[in-house]
């Protein structure tokens, strides 16, 4: 096979790969009413019809308000698990390893069936503590997986010149540990809050009414219409996408991280 | 916070009591999110009320419902081959742009990488939407059927299990590249020089050097992207338009809509099992290989 | 022991599963202001000693003393050392000052007396241009300076140095061996240094202590070590040497195997075996006679001032260090007589035959 035709397959597969992205984002600018391809003349109609939605526009804020619950609190936890299984050797440790990995080996949805039976007895369906651990069980794996890295590559001596040179405890994980794994914290909980922010599948199980989010209105919208409204939103979700894989690639590079 | 030569933490008092204030937190989330739902939903699958996981007895009905019913059993069968045509094209499509990227010297790798398991990162609704967009009636390629006169009505390409297949295929491709490039780490160039230098065709090389090499990789791809692929229900809903029934479909039906839990988690038992016996059969197939 | 600053007694770290101790009953005491180094080859204990000392590992058991205050059970933050790591542990995400005033934000000071200290100490070190550099941005030998300037700016009651030179180069490790001597003796502060390398021993320490499997061999200074090693060990670790083993047949001269008699100068008595050691440099080219053992010339190495040179006496290796200056010198292949003064000889041990 010569080079040429290498890369033009290449740059096909590519093409395939990224087409769904490619055409949402030409879609949103179509000035029609109902899908249809290509667009006839563009203009940002799509967009302006989104930002006057309030359905959509509450729905935003409330990811982004989960998100960032998410985000910070896989965070916490995933630094406090950290710690333990890279500063500690104890008795069940594997089991607290594969407690952690765990939901990484079951279905989402089987999860989310489980979760909503859980949440349900406690009136916590629809509500956003059900949500939050919800997301919480699926975003801890990545957080402690960027922060374990981080944290495996701090040199120990460093923290042990702080304290030789008289910070407490307390001092050498503020102003030592914590700034070095900063990186690693920052990716994971850009990615946990990522996400949260994208998640359907379980979020569909738990959210209603109240406290649903901006892919649980998608997918309820897309059951019914198609219209260019949820390309410009698409685009909207994308960009925020986009700002998280430059972050996450800048942090800690973005195959480690995944 | 002594002790730091040793590999490992001495467990003095002071110590267990950090210990337990590290895991404490995590270990509270992880069981409420994971190892309390896996516990309800093994009961409720054998409750006999409908809403709730612990009320009423114990019954076997919801298995008999999903296992003998001739309707789960389709749903069974199309669950299947979803799984087996996605994962299949799935790394058929994965595999050139893997190795490409293993391969490449060129100062563009880091973006071509980041730019192919990016979609990871974009939301599996928006990309699905995406799809319907390409395959709709009046989408990208019907569209350019017709203004190329080649149809005139449009041909079906959503709304069925093809569109489920296809949209199913790109969005679960950079799961299969990513696992891909992990696997390929024993490729190593020389090796190929080596083989080319013995004089071994560009296709021998191919076959006898490249492909054995990546084997695990490919293996490992397929698995991930099949496990993925059984247990999907937004794209197969909504590129299906309701006329495409999986397990997943099935599940959240009957989560959600005909609000028969138990039902939901019988069959959500019967999908980890054929999860989990995918992956049984996995780790075996990649011992073999590796012995 | 009031007027000693450091006492360690019967120090000893034993790690859990380990068959026998790390550190095995370690004493020493050292007055204020002198530098002590921990000699040995690696895994017999000197780091984990030093690590004791600054409280980063709990000992077993055994005392630490400093200023007459017990400290092993105080916490490593409060100890006020100053220590030099083997790979510097310079605080990656700070810059050269920040490095340096850590130590003292730690201790509290207000940050309008920060400054100057910190500039004082780094111009100590001939770093006082190079404060608002990361740390990642220094040399090898900047590093190490900056390591320093951290460790003293705090005025610590003591300064540990663990492998100080042992990553740089081998100009640059002659440079700054200098410089920490200097700077130790000009600060007045008291320390304890690691290394293997005995000629880092020798040059920068007041007296040192020569370690083998936990244990400390001997303690003295550089001259008592290497004129006086006491026993085998010493002997073998500090310099070079030509073992030579025999049984006394007369006072103050004993027969040694494959190469005749040979007078040594210290009491042992008659019918036991001795161990004996003659440093190459103590071998001067003679004449035949008493004292003196004739060989071939086996190999030469040109070293500048010194010549060292083998000879094989009766299936033996001696090895002499000749000064260059010292006249025509032998070459490979020749004959020729090396002999030592029975001042010279270094008496290690002796057992009954």
């Amino acid at each position: 096979m010569s080079r040429t035709l290498w890369h033009f397959l290449i740059a096909l597969l590519y093409l395939f790969l990224l087409a769904p992205i490619l055409v949402v984002v030409i879609v949103s600018f179509d000035t029609r009413q109902y899908l249809a391809f290509p667009p006839e003349s563009l203009s940002f109609g799509s967009y302006a019809k989104v930002f006057a939605n309030q359905t959509f526009i509450s729905a935003f804020g409330r990811s982004v308000m989960i998100g960032l619950a998410v985000g910070l609190a896989a965070v916490v936890i995933g630094t406090l698990l950290s710690m333990a299984l890279v500063r500690y050797r104890f008795r069940g440790r594997e089991g607290v390893n594969f407690l952690i990995l765990a939901p990484f080996l079951v279905p989402h949805i089987v999860l989310a069936v489980g979760i909503m039976l859980v949440l349900a007895p406690m009136q916590l369906l629809d509500s956003y503590t059900g949500i939050i651990l919800a997301h919480l069980g699926i975003t801890v794996p990545y957080t402690v997986r960027t922060i374990t890295m981080s944290l495996m590559s701090v040199d120990r001596r460093v923290e042990e010149a702080a304290m030789v040179h008289g910070a407490t405890p307390f001092a050498v994980f503020r102003r030592i540990t914590l700034p070095l794994i900063a990186p690693g914290l920052i990716a994971g909980g850009v990615i946990a809050f990522l996400i949260s922010f994208d998640e359907a599948t379980i979020s569909l199980f738990i959210v209603s009414v109240k406290v649903s989010t901006l892919p649980t209105e998608i997918y309820n919208y897309l059951e019914v219409s198609t219209d260019p409204q949820i390309a410009a939103l698409s685009v909207l979700l994308i960009a925020v996408s986009i700002v998280v894989v430059i972050a996450v690639e800048k942090l800690i590079g973005l195959r480690r991280a995944l | 916070m002594s002790g730091a030569a040793a590999p490992a933490q001495q467990m003095t008092g002071s110590n267990r009591y950090m210990l337990l204030i590290l895991l404490v937190p995590g270990l509270l989330a992880l069981m409420t999110t994971f190892l309390l739902p896996m516990v309800w939903l093994a009961r409720a699958s054998f409750s006999t009320s409908s809403m709730s996981a612990f009320g009423g007895g114990v019954t076997l009905e919801h298995y008999h419902a999903a296992l003998t019913d001739p309707f789960y059993w389709k749903v069974a069968m199309n669950t299947l081959s979803l799984g087996v045509t996605v994962s299949f094209f799935a790394v058929i499509l994965s595999y050139p742009i893997a190795l490409f990227l293993t391969r490449s010297t060129s100062r563009w790798r880091g973006v071509l990488t980041a730019l192919a398991v990016a979609p990871l990162l974009t939301s599996a609704v928006v990309r699905t939407y995406g799809w319907m967009v390409i395959l709709g009636d009046r989408g990208v390629i019907n569209s350019t059927l017709q203004s190329l006169s080649l149809t005139t009505d449009p041909v079906r390409l959503s709304n069925n299990t093809f569109g489920a297949t296809v949209a199913l295929v790109e969005i679960l491709m950079p799961y299969a590249i990513l696992a891909m490039l992990a696997g390929f780490g024993r490729l190593n160039p020389q090796l190929e020089e080596a083989a080319s230098m013995l004089g071994a065709s560009k296709l021998r090389v191919f076959w006898r050097i490249i492909l054995p090499l990546s084997l695990p990789g490919i293996l490992t791809g397929a698995l991930l992207v099949f496990v993925l692929a059984i247990s999907a229900f937004v794209t197969p809903r909504l590129m299906g338009g309701g006329r495409v029934f999986v397990l997943g479909t099935e599940v959240f039906q009957e989560a959600t809509v005909t609000l028969n839990w138990p039902l939901a988690a019988a069959l959500s038992v019967v999908l980890l099992a054929l999860f989990s016996s995918v992956i049984v059969i996995y780790q075996r197939a990649l011992r073999r290989l590796e012995a | 022991m009031s007027e000693h600053h450091v006492v360690v007694e019967n120090l000893v770290k034993t790690y859990p599963g380990a068959a026998t101790p790390s550190v095995d009953h370690v004493s020493f005491a050292l007055p204020k202001g002198e530098m002590l180094a921990l000699l040995g080859p690696s895994g017999c204990g000197k780091t984990t000693i030093l690590r004791m000392i600054a409280g980063l590992i709990e000992p077993t058991s055994g005392a630490i003393q400093l200023n007459g205050r017990e400290i092993s059970q105080t916490p490593v933050h409060k100890r006020n050392m100053g220590m030099v790591f083997q790979a510097y542990a310079l605080f990656p995400h700070m810059t050269v000052a920040g490095n340096v005033a850590f130590g003292l934000e730690m201790r509290g000071v207000p940050n309008s007396e920060r400054g100057p200290k910190v500039q004082r100490a780094l111009d100590m070190v001939k770093l006082g241009h190079l404060g608002d550099r990361r740390v990642t941005q220094l040399s090898g030998g900047q590093q190490q300076r900056c390591a320093i300037a951290r460790s003293l700016v705090i005025e610590p009651e003591l300064l540990l140095l663990d492998e100080p030179l042992s990553n740089l180069d081998a100009k640059l490790r002659d440079e700054m061996r200098d410089e920490i001597r200097e700077i130790q003796s000009r600060t007045g502060v008291t320390a304890i240094f690691v290394t293997h390398d005995q000629d880092e021993a020798l040059s920068m320490a007041d007296r040192l202590a020569v370690m083998s499997a936990g244990r400390i061999e001997q303690i003295g200074t550089p001259r008592e070590i290497f004129d006086a090693p006491a026993n085998e060990f010493v002997a073998g670790f500090i310099g070079a040497g030509n073992f030579l083993s025999g049984r006394v047949t007369a006072p103050g001269q004993a027969e040694i195997e494959g190469l005749g008699p040979l007078r040594f100068a210290a009491p042992a008595s008659v019918g036991s075996r001795v161990q004996l050691m003659v440093r190459p440099h103590r071998f001067k080219l003679a004449a035949p006679g008493p004292n003196a053992f004739t060989g071939q010339v086996e190999s030469l190495v040109y070293r500048g001032q010194i010549l060292t040179l083998a000879i094989t006496v009766g299936g033996r290796r001696l090895t002499a260090d000749l000064h260059t200056h010292a006249g025509t010198l032998p070459a490979k292949g020749d004959t020729v007589t090396l002999a030592v003064a029975p001042g010279d000889v270094t008496f290690l041990s002796e057992a009954a035959a």
